[in-house]
């Protein structure tokens, strides 16, 4: 029988253009792809009335090739000048465009309970929505773990969204722990289970879940075994880490052997990532790992590896991904 | 995105019970080609919902204006600028604000009976990102609403984008967005290939705003940087091009020597963009003229000596060309020197390097600098301090609102 040949398409070269905040990330990106990616420089300047004066070297040479552009919006306030080089960019003459994303903010404000919400995921989507097209046709959009897999759909016709997640990172550092085979996954709702159980059918899964008791809410375990092993509590981001904390509470007390978390995205507003920092014995008692990728950059400079925490990066994903 | 909804059918029946609310007119062939109409045509559903059309063309002053059609509608005189419109046409808008434009959102509902203040909340995740509600959201359908928005500095653009991106979809008759100062309008061309133009950035934003039932969204904005710009809005937007000279011709009227007032341009960009409405007062144009090295400024046209002059300019930054402007003004005799700017943007508190000039020091300091309260932060820094005079756009905004 002959030996099927699987023959891959030649690499295309990218030009990587990239917001301040991750240059690091991109750098690593830069550097997964052995010469199909090239970094590209913005002059990143502010008039004196505060906003942006931006100019994107060499734009001549950008014409026929395929450009991306790594953005972060960690704040309200870096998207206008982010913006501003994205509806730029596809304009240039340039043969294809890519905005890679990683963490999609505001992706937890996406419903009107009451009429009179704002649903601030709509707005993002929509601003991304409206990116001119290139001669490559609509601009593809790479996020990873987005927070409702119902936002693909808040996105118009002229992007196209690559839904990326982060959790094969994980499944690769599980592998390399001693005590891989004891490894149990938890979910600490069911909207992480939702969007993650797929992923893990190879392991055991815990799903927790809050109960209300008078006025409090209380997290109780709904389902799984959680004694003796390594629970890892799984979710797509991490904010003040009130919901961690909890869960690592119940799993510990049903005579969990260690708990470790992974979150894609860091976010941790105002510091929270100091609430799980090893500084004591009862501390370190509590989280033996908390993996998070590099998606939120600002965070990643924080807290700079400090046990327990491990950065697993984005840039083999993103580098792969930018050959789509 | 959401499709328009079609419009409800116009039943034949509707033209019997109509409400009349303007005198008959009647339309001579001699000046049908120069008129404007104004059609409002009012039928109540069942739900006690209005709904209004508006049609208006473009009309030079003729007063000889008649209609005597009975038929389907009626029409009345109404004059080109919107600060003319007869007060009985009003029409109710319900206006909301930005936390910054607060004290002209007052200003500007103290000036007609037909605006009524609402609020919004708002509020921040801690991750920095907007956690904004809109009360009483469903009191809003059928209403005309109108949002008065400031965009200060980058970051509170993307607090105010989600309010102005979800009112419209609210079920309202129509969404006016009011944005005195369009920022960026100076960053508007690209002279190098890698020039990002920051206003095609803010058009294009802001040309994404949702239709709303009564169709594009109205944009009101004063005295923008660049004539050009008109042009790099999208077609679900209407840019309503206002300015702030009026306010200004009205304060110069007041003063004691207004019969001694010449306009001074800073330069050719200043003189096209303003020429037209300040006509009838000799005017003066300077020009950055290259000697060297150096930009020096230089009178092209008219004389100064003696005359009260008033430089006149969209904007100020940093105050360096009207500084300029007022030392060549002064060397060749002018008596006293004033400015006006639409837009005190001042960044890093420059109005600092303006004195005030209480008589016979015109190389040095001003004896009038008037603003409009397009800038509010601005406004909040120099309102009471000399020369500094504050023109408020209430009433133009008020008047634009009855679009």
């Amino acid at each position: 029988m002959a030996e099927s040949i699987v023959v891959k398409s030649p690499k295309k070269h990218v030009n990587l253009f990239y917001s301040l905040d991750c240059e690091e990330l991109a750098n690593k990106v830069a550097s997964h792809s052995q010469n199909n990616i090239t970094l590209q420089n913005i002059k990143w300047r502010s008039f004196a009335d505060g906003f942006p004066n931006i100019f994107i070297n060499n734009a001549e040479e950008l014409r026929g090739q395929h450009v991306a552009f790594l953005a972060s919006f960690s704040s309200p306030a870096q998207v206008f000048e982010q913006l501003s080089v994205i509806y730029a960019l596809p304009r240039l003459f340039v043969s294809s465009f890519t905005l890679v994303l990683p963490f999609f903010p505001t992706g937890s404000f996406e419903r009107m309970e009451e009429e009179g919400d704002v649903a601030t995921a709509f707005t993002l989507a929509r601003m991304l929505s409206n990116i001119p097209i290139s001669r490559g046709g609509p601009t593809s959009l790479v996020i990873y773990d987005i927070h409702a897999l119902q936002e693909r759909f808040y996105f118009g016709d002229e992007v196209l969204p690559l839904f990326e997640t982060g959790i094969p990172l994980l499944k690769e550092r599980l592998q390399q722990l001693p005590d891989a085979d004891n490894v149990v996954i938890a979910f600490p709702d069911d909207g992480a289970w939702k969007r993650f159980h797929k992923q893990f059918d190879n392991y055991s899964v815990v799903v927790c879940t809050k109960v209300r008791e008078g006025d409090k809410r209380i997290v109780r375990l709904k389902e799984g075994h959680v004694s003796g092993h390594h629970v890892v509590i799984v979710d797509d981001l991490v904010q003040s880490g009130g919901t961690l904390i909890e869960c690592q509470k119940v799993l510990a007390a049903n005579g969990a052997a260690k708990v470790s978390a992974y979150v894609t995205h860091g976010v941790f507003p105002n510091q929270s990532w100091l609430r799980f920092t090893h500084k004591d014995e009862a501390s370190e008692k509590a989280f033996a790992y908390f993996w998070i990728t590099d998606s939120c950059p600002v965070t990643v400079k924080a807290l700079a590896n400090k046990a327990p925490f491990e950065v697993l990066s984005l840039a083999g994903s993103i580098a792969n991904a930018l050959q789509i | 995105m959401a499709a328009t909804p079609p419009l409800p059918p116009f039943p034949a029946t509707s033209t019997k019970s109509l409400k009349l609310s303007h005198s008959p007119l009647l339309l001579s062939s001699k000046n049908r080609s120069n008129f404007i109409t104004s059609c409002e045509i009012r039928r109540s559903f069942e739900n006690h919902r209005n709904w209004t059309i508006e049609h208006f063309s473009n009309m030079n002053n003729r007063d000889s204006i008649h209609s005597n059609n009975s038929n389907s509608f009626s029409s009345s005189l109404v004059s080109a600028t919107a600060s003319q419109l007869p007060m009985k046409n009003s029409k109710k808008v319900v206006l909301f604000y930005s936390a910054e434009t607060k004290s002209l959102a007052y200003n500007i509902a103290s000036e007609s009976d037909a605006i009524e203040l609402r609020s919004i909340s708002w509020g921040k995740f801690p991750d920095g990102f907007p956690n904004i509600f809109i009360p009483n959201a469903q009191g809003i359908r059928g209403q005309h609403v109108a949002f008065l928005a400031s965009f200060s500095s980058p970051a509170v653009i993307f607090e105010q984008i989600p309010v102005i991106y979800a009112l419209p979809k609210l079920f309202v008759a129509s969404f006016t967005l009011v944005l005195p100062f369009f920022p960026t309008g100076t960053s508007e061309r690209m002279e190098d290939e890698g020039d990002i133009a920051t206003a095609f950035t803010l058009a294009r934003l802001l040309s994404n705003i949702p239709i709303s039932r009564g169709g594009p969204t109205s944009l009101v904005t004063f005295d923008i940087h660049a004539l050009q710009e008109r042009f790099y809005f999208g077609d679900n937007i209407l840019p309503c091009f206002e300015s702030g000279i009026p306010l200004l011709k009205r304060r110069l009227q007041d003063l004691p020597d207004s019969d001694n007032i010449s306009i001074a341009f800073p330069d050719d960009g200043a003189w096209k963009r303003f020429h037209k409405q300040l006509q009838h007062f000799p005017t003066v144009v300077c020009a950055k003229v290259r000697e060297g090295d150096k930009r020096i400024v230089r009178i092209k046209e008219g004389e100064p000596k003696g005359r009260h002059i008033v430089i006149v300019d969209d904007l100020v930054q940093s105050g360096g060309t009207l500084i300029e402007c007022q030392k060549v003004l002064a060397a060749h005799g002018a008596s006293k020197i004033s400015a006006y700017v639409t837009h005190g943007i001042f960044p890093n508190k420059s109005w600092e390097r303006f004195g005030h000039d209480n008589g016979g020091n015109p190389e040095s300091a001003f004896t009038y600098f008037w603003i409009t309260d397009s800038c509010p932060l601005t406004v909040k820094e120099v309102m009471h301090r000399p020369p500094f005079e504050v023109l408020s756009l209430a009433s133009s905004i008020s008047a634009s609102l009855q679009i």
